[in-house]
């Protein structure tokens, strides 16, 4: 077709109206090399971009980066040996103590305007983290596993260190990672955003007195709203870059030449670009554009596609893993025989390669972990005595036999009253990897004797008010939460199962929509899931094993879910402007954007 | 009052009846609308490693904007900043406000559209004199087929075809965002600018090319046997004059096609942006309902419907200024 | 646009020579014939489609495998035939887009011939009606009632596009309506006393017969992108496969952009889209020769 003059024209002068508040100056590739360093390119997953939204970290859709400009004391490390284990951040080093946590600040922390980072920025971000639901009771205080953040104060204890004094009475297992993990804000740009008598609320908020707690918590949330759409006009910035404008398709951000360790980071800027879907990572990946890409469901042959673009793959665990849960207040799902011997026909090997073919690995055993985890805490022998479920129809057939199942001529099975069987399988829109699986288990159910519908729900938060209704008897479930094994199990035997604290005491109630019995009988011995659970986040990870074993073997035979794979976190790095990125075993690296490996001192010019 | 005074306000008043209509309409229609933007972010706090506890205080937190007032009021309240130009406070950018969200998005819709629009009435207009004067021949024949196929083909596989061929297969065109470089004013920007919009731009010319060759030619053919042309050609007037006279009274029905093309432009951006990665008013109208925030995609439900009653007018209007039978 | 009496003179009574001239228009141009074609056979897909094949079958260690003499045109993401999904997916696709012309037409023409022939009052208020469903840009509004309604039904589905659909139709039936409303044989049957029903079902109605054919084979192509573009952007649910739903597998998780091995499961629907919208392009040259015989003089 024919693509006249006045096109170019038109396209022009428009740009030129709307152009005038960009800043001018000499024109910048924002993918090109330079003299001090090159440009560094990449996608957060976690923040599209839109022009238009602010850059406030605390905003729901925020212009802000994680690890690039976005900064926090330290990063975790996704350690499920140590849930307190971090990368240094802003602060330098700590210790944890018996009433709280005690940090050292990096000696040269400045902001990107060059003022240092004291003990008001520390504050503000706390009192921040409070009006944002980030930090301080909440409605599930009552629940120890809700484990929030608890600060009474936060104190200068001179020369850079900085005291958190936790909350006298609350003692979570927990108070160092979720200190470490506060976003700090600089107190110039939001301590005004901040009402002068917070701490009077937040003390308030953590009194004695129910009611005056409540409607502390209720004022703190009220005041936090504002600061949540609070836009400022300029990016300050501790991390090692500082946001230099927004574009439409992508956010510039420049180093930041008051960083603590500036010497380290080796580009001079980075540029996240806008994205609208997995195929549009692909594409900047196929044309060599991207530097570092973030983790995608993508099909084999784009993977290919990427490789041959000349990128290396970067394979980490990613704690969390995809299964298909049971309502089990829907006959026959009740019968642990029935969901037995849906495992054994599902052949995870198979529904893993057509759903999640690059980034996942069929899941070993089904214990409610990923098999990171289950290798962190389960002995060699305690993991040979559980059952694998390998793809068996001979044995899912005497399964149903036994729980009085029929099979008529035509090779279709019947419940034992007589009625032919019939599963719909659900899984919810826009979960690409749970579709596509979802196709193969159905094909395998039907070809199995059981018809089995595929069928999908429209987002997420309608797929789980259809849960809590009921509605759902077979369904995707996203399981194993990690790093830290009480998350993990929560997500089976927690509120969604039906159990709560009340007073501080675990009841079950039918408030879930999993219905599983109360406790399990497992080798001869009781396991009370939900009371376990709830143990698990008030015991110190080394001495959790022994608790893990009871809930892994219960579940590994009663299957409250099927757990069809565990995500791999598939990340790609190019060694083409850059060179010495992390590779495939650096866990914890890999568990962080790039900005915190450049901290690190990975990511050097080529 | 002239005549054409009257019929502008009287198109105007009709224009804000419709606004209003449509403005209603969305607003109860959002209020039907099941699920909230913090149950769908709720999910992802808690796959973020938050507890079912804090997702649930940070979704109160960041996602507290519904309003609890009595629906009336609500309705009232409403209007009246929507007369003022207020939009709402978007939820999923936790109170931003929709205008100054949908505004850094506009641009980049307008002026595609805009530029495709004149592309297309160009070239559509000329193929469609082309097919009426040639209408017994081969070659117009097949230009007819081409504007009723490209007008019948769905934009997203025009859009998806451009993609496959100009960027997959030949690499001459780039594809997602709208510039290489940083905004300014610059060489280099400006040509990345219009690189990055060339495709979509032909997308969207492509989508209304048809619709001008089609009512081109048939008005071209109707005014060729048209009384007064056969009268003036009987006096003997110039080809040039002739020409003229065609030309001004088979151009007068376009202004209808002009209408219609602004509303397919307008539906077609969701499509035209989706497909090139173009961060305009479709990319964000479909953002809004993936986010589930309705105030945002109420909003620019609205902007789109009031452009298109807009062009409506607009049209109108410009045919009244040529048609002297209608002006009476 | 004048629409002259030959046509339109056309008494009720005279449907076997109207066949005659429409085998005589089809065959006119080899064109046409093709577009009949086309027509019949994406129509015989959507009746049969579903029926010549059972379930899918799924094969994982063959995903996205190339043309072959067992997959004429490739497999999908599931190691599925293509080929089947196509025809198998037709029943929705077309299903849905006559559903929804047929609530078109009914509306469209009801409307369309009271307001033209009622005119007054009845007509004001009937097009103002038709004007707000004119205006409101129809995709945009499918997307957002996408949010509200379960569209996995092809029932609904057909409704609501259907529903939102009409304004065009009854536009134009509504000025053909007024133009007939003039002619003699009306004049002579509301002289003769006949009820406005007769007059509007037995002497308006068969005369503007030609002119709904072609809007509805037009409004078909438009229901038609309409359904794949909800299923193509994945704002509604699907279950089960459709040409909507190929396209979005094949484009946002199946990569087809980026890697050729799933270029025959994007193209696949996208060349059956092209051709429908193709056949029934030809096909409405001659429906549109009937119609106008304007065309047929110089032709």
């Amino acid at each position: 077709m024919s693509r006249p003059k006045t096109l170019v024209a038109a396209v022009a002068a428009a740009v030129a109206l709307t152009a005038s508040s960009a800043c001018s100056g000499s024109a910048k590739k924002i993918n090109g090399g330079g003299s001090d360093g090159n440009v560094y390119t990449s996608i957060d997953a976690n923040n599209p971009i839109t022009a238009g939204a602010p850059m406030n970290p605390f905003n729901a859709s925020p212009n802000t980066f994680l690890g690039y400009d976005q900064m926090q004391l330290g990063f975790d490390k996704k350690n499920p040996a140590d849930p307190n284990d971090f990368f240094p951040g802003l602060a330098a080093s700590w210790t944890a103590t018996d009433t709280g946590l005690t940090v050292q600040l990096q000696p040269n922390a400045k902001w990107s305007d060059g003022t240092p980072v004291t003990l008001a920025d520390i504050k503000t971000s706390v009192a921040v983290a409070y009006t944002q639901g980030l930090a301080g009771p909440s409605a599930a205080t009552a629940n120890p596993s809700a484990g929030s953040l608890e600060v009474s104060g936060v104190k200068d204890l001179g020369g850079g260190k900085i005291e958190f004094d936790e909350q006298p009475g609350v003692k979570n297992l927990y108070f160092t990672r979720l200190a470490l993990s506060l976003t700090i804000v600089s107190d110039k740009v939001y301590g005004s955003q901040v009402p002068a008598d917070v701490w009077t609320t937040i003390a308030a908020a953590q009194g004695p007195d129910a009611n005056a707690a409540k409607a502390a918590i209720t004022k703190l949330t009220t005041e936090g709203k504002a600061l949540a759409a609070f836009a400022p006009a300029k990016d300050v910035s501790a991390g090692p870059f500082v946001i230099d404008h927004i574009d439409p398709g992508s956010a510039v951000m420049n180093r930041n030449p008051y960083f603590y360790d500036v010497k380290k980071i080796a580009p001079k800027q980075v540029v996240v670009r806008h994205f609208t879907g997995n195929e549009q990572i692909w594409s900047y990946m196929k044309a060599g554009e991207l530097d570092s890409a973030p983790f995608t469901a993508m099909p084999t042959n784009v993977l290919n596609q990427v490789l041959g673009a000349g990128y290396t793959r970067m394979d980490s665990v990613s704690f969390v893993g995809a299964s298909i849960a049971f309502n089990e207040k829907v006959a026959p799902f009740d019968k642990t025989a029935v969901r037995q011997a849906l495992a054994y026909v599902i052949d995870r090997d198979a529904v893993t390669k057509v759903g999640e073919p690059v980034g996942g690995v069929p899941n070993a055993a089904t214990t409610g972990l990923i098999k990171a985890q289950s290798d962190t805490f389960l002995s060699a022998d305690q993991s040979a005595a559980l059952n694998p479920y390998k793809p068996d129809p001979a044995k899912a057939a005497a399964l149903l036999q036994s729980a009085g199942f029929k099979k008529d001529s035509s090779g279709q099975w019947h419940l034992p009253d007589g009625s032919a069987w019939k599963i719909t399988l659900q899984a919810v829109n826009g979960f690409s990897d749970w579709i596509s699986a979802s196709a193969v288990i159905a094909n395998e159910l039907t070809g199995f004797g059981i018809p089995t519908t595929a069928a999908v729900t429209t987002d997420f938060a309608t797929y789980k008010k259809e849960m809590g209704a009921g509605k759902y008897a077979f369904g995707w479930w996203l399981v194993a939460l990690g790093p830290q094994t009480d998350k993990a199990y929560n997500r089976l035997y927690g509120s969604d199962d039906g159990f709560v604290y009340t007073n501080g005491q675990i009841t079950h109630n039918d408030s879930g929509w999993e219905h599983t019995p109360e406790t399990y009988a497992v080798n001869g011995q009781t396991v009370a899931t939900g009371p376990l659970t709830a143990q698990l986040s008030v015991t110190p990870v080394a001495d959790q094993k022994p608790i893990i074993a009871q809930l892994a073997a219960a579940t590994n035979q009663e299957l409250p879910v099927i757990q069809i794979w565990d995500y791999t976190r598939v990340q790609f790095t190019l060694n083409k402007r850059f060179t010495n990125f992390p590779k495939t075993g650096d866990e914890a690296l890999l568990a962080n954007p790039p900005g915190v490996w450049m901290m690190q001192g990975y990511v050097q010019n080529k | 009052m002239t005549g054409f005074g009257r019929r502008l306000a009287g198109k105007l008043a009709m224009g804000l009846v419709m606004v209003w209509a449509v403005a209603t309409f969305t607003f109860f229609l959002v209020r039907a609308l099941p699920g909230n933007p913090g149950d769908v972010q709720y999910e992802n706090y808690i796959l973020m490693g938050m507890s079912p506890g804090q997702a649930q205080a940070r979704v109160n937190a960041v996602y507290g904007f519904t309003s609890h007032e009595p629906l009336p009021r609500q309705y009232g309240g409403y209007l009246w900043q929507l007369a003022q130009g207020n939009l709402g406070q978007s939820t999923s950018y936790s109170g931003v406000p929709v205008a100054h969200i949908i505004g850094s998005a506009l641009p980049w819709t307008v002026i595609p559209v805009l530029s495709g629009l004149i592309v297309s009435f160009l070239i559509g207009v000329a193929a469609g004199v082309v097919a009426a004067v040639k209408r017994s021949s081969r070659w117009g024949g097949l230009l007819s087929l081409s504007g009723s196929v490209v007008a019948g083909v769905p934009t997203f596989v025009v859009a998806l075809l451009l993609l496959l061929v100009f960027h997959t297969e030949w690499h001459l065109l780039p594809f997602g965002g709208t510039s290489d470089y940083e905004a300014g004013w610059n060489a280099p920007y400006v040509g990345s600018v219009i690189e990055h919009a060339v495709l979509p731009v032909c997308t969207y010319a492509l989508l209304s090319y048809g619709g001008w060759l089609l009512a081109m030619k048939s008005s071209v053919i109707s005014v060729l046997g048209d009384d007064f042309i056969l009268a003036a050609e009987l006096r003997g007037i110039t080809p040039v004059t002739r020409a003229r006279y065609i030309g001004r009274n088979a151009i007068l029905p376009l202004f209808t096609v002009l209408a219609l093309s602004f509303g397919l432009m307008f539906g077609g951006s969701i499509f035209i942006e989706n497909t090139f990665d173009y961060p305009g008013l479709g990319s964000l109208l479909l953002k809004a309902i993936g986010t589930r925030d309705y105030t945002l995609m109420s909003g620019a439900f609205l902007l789109i419907t009031v452009a298109v009653i807009a062009a409506n007018i607009l049209a109108d209007l410009c045919y009244t200024l040529i048609d002297p039978r209608v002006r009476r | 646009m004048a629409v002259t009496t030959a046509t339109l003179g056309a008494s009720p009574r005279a449907r076997r020579p109207a066949l005659l001239a429409f085998r005589t228009a089809v065959l006119r141009k080899p064109g046409r014939v093709v577009g009949l074609a086309i027509i019949v056979l994406f129509a015989l897909m959507a009746v049969a489609g579903p029926w010549l094949y059972g379930r899918l079958e799924i094969d994982p260690d063959a995903v996205y495998a190339p043309p072959s003499a067992k997959h004429w045109l490739g497999t999908d993401f599931a190691g599925s035939d293509v080929l089947q999904e196509i025809i198998v997916g037709a029943r929705y696709v077309l299903g849905t887009a006559a559903l929804a012309a047929l609530i078109t037409a009914v509306l469209g023409t009801g409307i369309g011939l009271v307001a033209g022939y009622r005119r007054g009052f009845t007509d004001s208020v009937l097009m103002r009606i038709t004007d707000f469903i004119l205006t409101i840009p129809a995709f945009p509004l499918l997307i957002v009632l996408s949010t509200v309604w379960d569209f996995s039904s092809p029932w609904l589905m057909g409704l609501v596009l259907g529903g939102t659909g009409w304004g065009g139709m009854a536009r134009a039936v509504r000025s053909q309506a007024l133009s007939l409303r003039e002619r003699g044989f009306l004049e002579a049957a509301r002289g003769l006393g006949l009820s406005t029903r007769h007059i509007i079902v037995k002497e308006l109605l068969p005369n503007i017969a030609p002119y709904v054919a072609m809007h509805l084979l037009l409004s078909t192509i438009a229901f038609v992108t309409a359904e794949v573009g909800l299923f193509f952007l994945g704002v509604v649910p699907f279950s089960t496969t459709n040409w909507g739903v190929m396209l979005n597998q094949a484009v946002f998780s199946g990569g087809a952009l980026e890697s050729p091995d799933a270029l025959f499961y994007l193209l696949a629907p996208l060349s059956c889209i092209v051709l429908l919208t193709l056949g029934i392009v030809l096909f409405l040259d001659a429906v549109d020769e009937l119609f106008n015989p304007r065309l047929r003089e110089r032709a």
